[in-house]
């Protein structure tokens, strides 16, 4: 069976002038352990798309299977439990709490999850940074570290839960050539190695090759 | 520790100059708000204390008589006296029967006749109107505090001269008297000379101003009323159980018999206004702090709105989002409410310290105060309340942060 699988997806964005109509139909499937890129044209609909797979958001039409559960009619609070256990994100911004160090910010999603004691958090987190080149910054607030080791900061993060699929919309978007590269890097073989599926938006024609599958969108619809 | 409650601590942090002006104002409030009715309730207390002492909790005064009386139903005690055919037969007629009605009521501890009237008090080539009363000073001690407002000369020297005559502060200094002195006496039977034996100070002016205590049977003659009582005065196992009584021993002995609260009802009022006042106004204090704490709140709520929408994103639901902002209005208020009780009491206790000079309707020489948990508790209630109400409206803000709309937003 198929980690995920989407069925004739469609979803409206804005209100009346405004209102367009952002996916029109999209259906594909997403196994385990492969990496994923979207490639599209600005405007094609691929945030939209990411949006609704990592059900923060609620398509108009269709159907988003995880494993074997139907999850775009559930309510809010199942969606954010789905969320917990099952997906990390990465964004173009990293969004860490300032207030907190990098470790903690690695244990947020684990205290959530309550499935590991202190301790075991504390030492999966420290394991998480290692394995993302932090290992000798997980005390660091969150403003103490730079653009790129944030941008690492969110991918351990991301990987707290041990998530089935990771989402990511241009987690390279504001990091330059080298931290780009290194941080792709990162996801992919970390994806790979603990048999995760990565799902990624990337602008980038050049990473996006370096993932096992392309999928091209084009005005809200995805190319064969 | 629950992660909503960790976050809503570090959150606490990032805005500690606001949060700490907000913890003030709570902890000033409840403060100020538990010394001011302490203080308030204290004067009351002490008023009350007082006005008991001098003129007891309940009086038996004239006799109602005649009038028609409706009764419910042939043998009910409910009857309904028909206004305007009552008369009122001044004073007590007969103080022993009325005496042994009153052992029928268990909640009477002691009662104790006296006869009042008008007299010309000589002394020292003056002369000064006085209001005698005529004790039975045994029974009159059990329904005042006659022997503690003694403020020079004693009661025993009084208790063993038929002629020996307790007189008011103010009287005493108006008229230069001392104890010992000699003094005439002149109502409306024969003058006669009584000895001053002792001097008393309650504080209330009116009283330490007119009053002059002598014995019962020294005052018939002088008052010219040889029997009977202007009024039987009464003193109750507890006080709250005045208003409750006095009409039971009203229609048991056909007397107009007024509890204390009725008598006093207007300083009562005066002090519960003043009470009331004081604490709508001091809650201000309290408001403010909590119209500070939902300011400082929404704007941590605006100033956080993308980390809720990324702890929204990696599972944190509406109701833990939520909870981080009351939690950080729980703690608030735990903190104020705690410092500002133990500002409280450390407050009242000075106050009770401050010396300052009152009479008028009663004597203190420092500030009066009563320890109530109930002050506490209404405080605490007060600020909880505010600062629960001011924290809701921005958790209920976050929590309905949409995560989506928001992390499409910040990206470009
Ligand atoms: N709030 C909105 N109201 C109306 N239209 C919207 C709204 N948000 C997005 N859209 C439209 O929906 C379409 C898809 O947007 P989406 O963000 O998915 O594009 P994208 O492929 O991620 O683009 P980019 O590569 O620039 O991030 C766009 O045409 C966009 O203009
Ligand atoms: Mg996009």
């Amino acid at each position: 069976m198929s980690l995920l699988r989407v069925e004739n997806l469609h979803r409206w964005l804005g209100e009346g002038e405004t209102r367009a109509h952002a996916l029109r139909g999209v259906s594909f499937e997403i196994e385990s352990g492969r990496t994923y890129a979207i490639a599209g044209h600005s405007g094609s609909g691929k945030s939209t798309l990411l949006y609704l797979l990592g059900l923060l958001d609620v398509p108009d039409e269709g159907r988003i299977w995880i494993g074997d559960q139907e999850t775009s009619r559930l309510d809010d609070e199942a969606r954010t439990a789905v969320r917990n256990a099952r997906l990390g994100f990465v964004f173009q911004f990293h969004f860490l709490l300032k207030e907190f160090t990098a470790l903690e910010n690695v244990m947020l999603p684990m205290r959530k999850l309550g499935r590991l004691s202190e301790p075991d958090m504390r030492a999966k987190a420290a394991e998480l940074l290692g394995a993302v080149g932090l290992g000798d910054k997980v005390r660091r607030l969150g403003n103490q570290l730079s653009g790129g080791e944030q941008q690492r900061v969110a991918i351990a993060r991301a990987l707290a839960n041990d998530p089935a699929l990771i989402l990511a919309d241009e987690p390279t978007g504001n990091l330059d050539q080298a931290n780009a590269d290194r941080v792709f890097a990162l996801l992919r073989d970390l994806a790979h190695t603990r048999g995760q599926a990565l799902l990624m938006v990337s602008h980038n024609p050049e990473l996006a090759a370096r993932c096992d599958h392309v999928l091209h969108m084009k005005d809200g619809r995805l190319l064969d | 520790m629950s992660p909503p409650l960790l976050i809503a601590l570090r959150f606490l942090g990032a805005r500690k100059r606001a949060m700490l002006m907000s913890l003030a104002g709570i902890v000033f409030g409840v403060a100020f708000f538990v010394v001011t009715q302490a203080q308030t309730a204290g004067f009351e207390s002490y008023f009350i204390k007082t006005i008991l002492g001098v003129n007891g909790m309940v009086r038996v005064e004239d006799r109602i008589q005649g009038g028609r009386v409706l009764s419910a139903a042939d043998g009910s005690a409910f009857a309904i006296a028909v206004e305007g055919s009552v008369k009122y037969i001044p004073g007590v007629q007969f103080p022993n029967k009325v005496a042994e009605a009153l052992a029928g009521f268990p909640e009477v501890t002691a009662s104790s006749p006296v006869i009042r009237g008008n007299a010309t008090l000589l002394a020292n080539f003056r002369e000064y109107d006085v209001k005698p009363h005529g004790i039975e000073l045994t029974t009159f001690v059990a329904v005042s505090d006659l022997e503690s407002q003694i403020i020079d000369g004693s009661l025993a020297a009084f208790a063993e001269n038929p002629y020996g005559l307790v007189v008011g502060a103010r009287v005493a200094r108006r008229m230069n008297l001392q104890v010992g002195e000699s003094v005439l006496l002149d109502g409306a039977g024969e003058p006669q000379r009584f000895r001053v034996n002792a001097i008393f100070e309650t504080g209330i002016d009116q009283v330490d101003r007119e009053r002059v205590y002598l014995h019962l049977a020294a005052c018939r003659p002088l008052l010219n009323k040889p029997t009977g009582a202007s009024f039987v005065q009464i003193n109750l196992a507890d006080p709250a159980l005045a208003p409750a009584l006095a009409p039971r021993i009203q229609q048991a002995i056909g007397h107009s018999t007024m509890p204390w609260q009725e008598r006093e009802k207007t300083w009562l009022q005066v002090f519960s206004v003043l009470r009331v006042s004081s604490a709508l106004t001091i809650s201000t204090i309290i408001f403010i702090s909590g119209l500070g704490m939902f300011n400082t709140l929404v704007m941590i709520v605006v100033d956080k709105t993308r980390e809720i929408a990324i702890l929204r994103s990696m599972g944190y639901t509406r109701d833990d989002i939520s909870r981080i902002f009351m939690y950080q209005g729980g703690i608030v208020v735990a903190l104020g409410v705690v410092l500002g009780c133990v500002a409280a009491a450390a407050g009242t206790w000075g106050l009770s310290k401050i010396p300052i000079r009152i009479r008028g309707i009663f004597a203190s020489d420092h500030f009066v105060v009563l320890w109530d948990p109930w002050h506490y508790v209404a405080a605490a209630g007060i600020a909880v309340v505010v600062v629960l109400v001011a924290s809701y409206f921005p958790a209920r803000r976050a929590a309905r942060i949409e995560p989506g709309s928001i992390i499409r937003g910040s990206s470009s």
